[in-house]
């Protein structure tokens, strides 16, 4: 049973989507504009756009090399936050070269990878990792370093190499903090994603919804536009639950999504 | 019981006399009379023996003189779903103007909680408290209050922190800042007025905070364990400095506290809270001579005996029923 | 000041970036990258000063300035008093945030297409696109600032006769302040990247467009000069929101 307290709270986000969608539709019979149809007739579209098998297997594509980039970025970048974090001279190593890139647009690297390696797969998940790796890299650095010195004093003493200490102490400890970079990052993969096939404008997601905005196919676009955010709503959802079981042991969050895009 | 057979003595008055250093004469008989009375009823309940007789009615004083009246009131606190937790129960309590009171007890007995229902930033459940007669329904310039935690405004200098009372007020900025630069010298931290509070130490912090709260002129003064978390050297200097201060115009305080030692040494009358439900066990009248000077006090016995008989009251705590 | 700049770190730091330099070099000296495809170090920073002083890419750097300053002022503005009103009032709240949850996850990127039908392809589309990235983190840390402001900061005030209305602009809003300009910061960033996005999908001018030109004619060398532009955009900006930062953090501790 739950009470009607955590009902009306569960039911809030769902009400926010329909609300969202109400203020579309009202804004669009108001407008009367030719290119923005109402919110009725986009969600009717959505079929169409699934039942297509080349476009699912194009959402698909642009899905599987978003969880790869992910992956690969969350492998390398935490392990590079810890050790920041823990080492000051690592640290003064690497950070003035991630500033550096920090303001870099990483999609826009696309025309220039595409020059070295071609338009195919491996471009576009590079991008996708370059996007992933920062947000991940800082909130590791910045959990390890909030990592309390005695904490690891006590580990010391127990007998726990450095490495040992790195993963059994550090790791866990930063863990919160860590996952607050995830989850930034996985909701930037899916904007690193749709922007590098916007420019590439060859396959994917991104290439569907220019395709149907250079053919006038209007209804799409905006069809195309709720499965993506709904993507990311669902992606953050999903993985906002995973993070809130890894760290119930960790002070209760705050509960806004502090992800942004 | 040492200390209770210390606290007879006739011994007691002349020594007092001899370390206050005062020259005026009318002021060593001030004070040598004050301390006859004191002894006079401290004798009494040393006879007595049952260290409960301390005890008044808390509403036995004078109406005329009451500036905060406390009536009957009740906490509740939901500390989840569908447990409540009962922080005060029906408390009463009366404080005359000009009074040092201090609030003692156990941690989460409510002592806070029952100066923030007369700082009026809580409203309690049931009951009322009045200052003067009015109901008190939130917050206002007639009560200072003085935090733990200092509370100063981080974004402004030392100077503009003891500023905003007076300019709040809508006192003139050349008039406000004249009156919290003297006041800023007066509690001792004069050089520092261009100074932002990270840059001070713990005491210095809690020097500007009652400066602050001085400065819009309150009525009464709430302190909140304002010495909690300063060391106990600082500690100690503070206690002095404030009771300098407060010798000097006699304001009402109400100082929660669960130092004894602090308790005794400051005020006038020590409310003694007991935990869960928060209540008052006993109101507990501290006669001893003003001005005080702790390297006289400590030595009083009669100081040792209210701080040694306080403390085995809250050991017995099992044993005593609470007052209502 | 000088003596931190010059610490050993500084150097340590440094040293990357020149590594990087010195591979990229040596890629392109000894043969393994051709210079079509990649150009020496020293070739594309002659090019950007080379740029820099022509009236041309100062254009595009101006067109791309104005959408990044206008979408970014707009999502402070919002950010900072939507955030706020939500942590003051908990009707206003109870709408604001089932309506945050949704939208911050939703890459704002994908309503691009949409803002471009609606707006046009002018600087409205953009602007707004902009805005709508910066928002939310700004948003966000406003009302964590602002919802965490130490009870007894409030009461200090309220006490000294402060009324209920005023409180909001005299603590919560500079309590709150590092936790806004934090989020400025990632707002400014998110901007500059967002901006240069949008108009490389599609513009006639900014610094996104002229990578997309040279793109298009393979002058590898041209691609590498606005990336290199916004990159020092991004950083000047950053160190002009720090350097206000430290100025308004003055009194906080480790500001």
């Amino acid at each position: 049973m739950m009470t009607p307290a955590a009902l009306t709270k569960r039911a809030a986000p769902v009400l926010a989507c329909i609300g969202l969608l109400a203020v579309w539709q009202v804004a669009s019979l108001a407008l009367k504009n030719d290119s923005f149809p109402t919110a009725i007739e986009a969600v009717r579209a959505i079929p169409d756009i699934l039942g297509d098998k080349e476009s699912l297997l194009n959402i698909l594509a642009s899905l599987r090399r978003m969880a790869i980039g992910f992956g690969v970025a969350v492998l390398v970048s935490i392990p590079l936050g810890l050790l920041m974090g823990r080492s000051r001279s690592i640290a003064a190593f690497f950070n003035p070269l991630l500033m550096v890139i920090y303001p870099v647009p990483k999609a826009a690297l696309m025309p220039i990878i595409m020059l070295w390696l071609g338009v195919g797969d491996v471009t576009k998940t590079l991008v996708i990792f370059l996007g992933v790796s920062l947000p991940v890299i800082y909130h590791s650095f910045e959990g390890a370093k909030a990592v309390e010195e005695k904490m690891l004093w006590s580990g010391a003493a127990m007998g726990l190499s450095p490495a040992q200490r790195l993963v059994r102490i550090v790791l866990p400890a930063a863990l919160p903090e860590i996952l607050t970079g995830c989850r930034t990052g996985l909701v930037l993969a899916l904007i690193t994603m749709i922007t590098s096939e916007m420019i590439a404008r060859q396959s994917g997601a991104g290439n569907i919804l220019f395709n149907a905005l250079d053919m006038g196919q209007y209804d799409t676009v905006f069809a195309m536009i709720i499965i993506v955010g709904a993507m990311g709503i669902f992606l953050d959802a999903l993985f906002e639950r995973a993070r809130a079981r890894l760290v119930r042991w960790s002070e209760p969050q705050f509960d806004m999504p502090l992800s942004f895009s | 019981m040492k200390a209770r057979q210390n606290g007879r003595g006739s011994n007691d008055a002349p020594h007092v006399c001899e370390g206050d250093g005062l020259s005026g004469r009318f002021l060593a008989k001030l004070v040598l009379l004050n301390v006859r009375a004191s002894e006079t009823r401290y004798g009494m309940t040393v006879v007595a023996a049952r260290s409960s007789e301390w005890m008044r009615p808390v509403t036995s004083q004078e109406p005329a003189s009451a500036i905060i009246e406390i009536d009957r009131v009740s906490q509740v606190f939901q500390t989840s779903a569908r447990k409540d937790h009962l922080a005060l129960s029906d408390i009463s309590l009366t404080i005359e103007e000009g009074a040092f009171v201090s609030i003692l007890g156990p941690s989460g007995c409510g002592k806070s909680t029952l100066l923030y229902i007369v700082g009026g930033f809580v409203s309690p459940t049931s009951g009322m408290a009045k200052i003067k007669g009015h109901a008190i329904t939130g917050p206002g310039p007639d009560r200072g209050p003085v935090f733990q935690e200092f509370a100063l405004f981080p974004w402004k200098t030392v100077l503009g922190n003891v500023m905003y009372g007076p300019r709040q007020q809508g006192v003139r900025a050349a008039e406000a800042e004249a009156q919290s630069r003297a006041l800023i010298e007066m509690v001792g931290l004069k050089g520092f007025e261009s100074f932002y509070p990270k840059e001070l130490s713990g005491g210095m912090k809690q020097r500007v905070a009652l400066a602050r709260t001085l400065a819009y002129h309150p009525e009464v003064l709430l302190m909140d364990e304002p010495f909690g978390a300063l060391d106990a050297h600082t500690r100690t200097r503070l206690q002095n400095d404030l009771l300098t201060i407060w010798e000097r115009d006699r304001k009402t305080v109400l100082f929660v506290t669960h130092s004894v030692d602090e308790a005794v040494f400051l005020s006038d009358k020590v409310v003694m809270m007991s935990k869960s439900p928060g209540r008052i066990r006993q109101v507990i009248d501290i006669d001893l001579p003003r001005p005080r000077r702790r390297n006289e006090l400590l030595l009083d016995p009669r100081y040792q005996k209210y701080v040694v008989d306080i403390e085995r009251m809250f050991d017995e705590s099992d044993e005593a029923g609470p007052v209502s | 000041m000088m003596s931190r700049f010059f610490s050993p770190n500084v150097f340590l730091g440094i040293a990357p970036i020149v590594l990087v330099i010195a591979v990229w070099q040596g890629l392109v000296s000894f043969g393994f990258a051709p210079a079509v495809l990649l150009p020496p170090p020293g070739f594309v920073f002659g090019r950007l000063l080379q740029q820099l002083v022509t009236f041309a890419f100062q254009q595009e750097i101006a067109a791309t300035l104005i959408r990044l300053f206008a979408g970014f002022a707009i999502a402070v503005v919002l950010g900072v008093s939507i955030g706020i009103a939500a942590a003051a009032n908990p009707a206003i709240n109870a709408v604001v945030r089932p309506i945050v949850r949704v939208l911050a996850p939703l890459p704002k990127v994908a309503l691009y297409p949409a803002l471009l039908l609606l707006l046009g392809f002018g600087h409205g589309s953009k602007i707004t696109l902009v805005a709508a990235d910066a928002l939310f983190p700004i948003l966000l840390s406003t009302y964590y600032g602002a919802s965490t402001v130490e009870q007894k900061l409030i009461w200090s005030a309220m006490a000294a006769g402060t009324p209920r209305y005023e409180i909001l602009f005299k603590v919560v809003l500079p309590a709150a302040m590092p936790s806004i300009l934090t989020g400025c910061r990632i707002g400014l960033v998110i901007s500059c990247i967002v901006v240069f996005l949008a108009e490389m999908i599609t513009s006639t001018d900014g610094l996104g467009h002229a990578l997309v030109t040279a793109a298009r004619t393979f002058q590898a060398v041209d691609m590498f000069v606005p990336l290199i532009t916004i990159s020092l955009l991004g950083l000047i900006l950053n160190g002009l929101l720090g350097a206000l930062r430290s100025y308004l953090l003055r009194g906080f501790p480790e500001a």
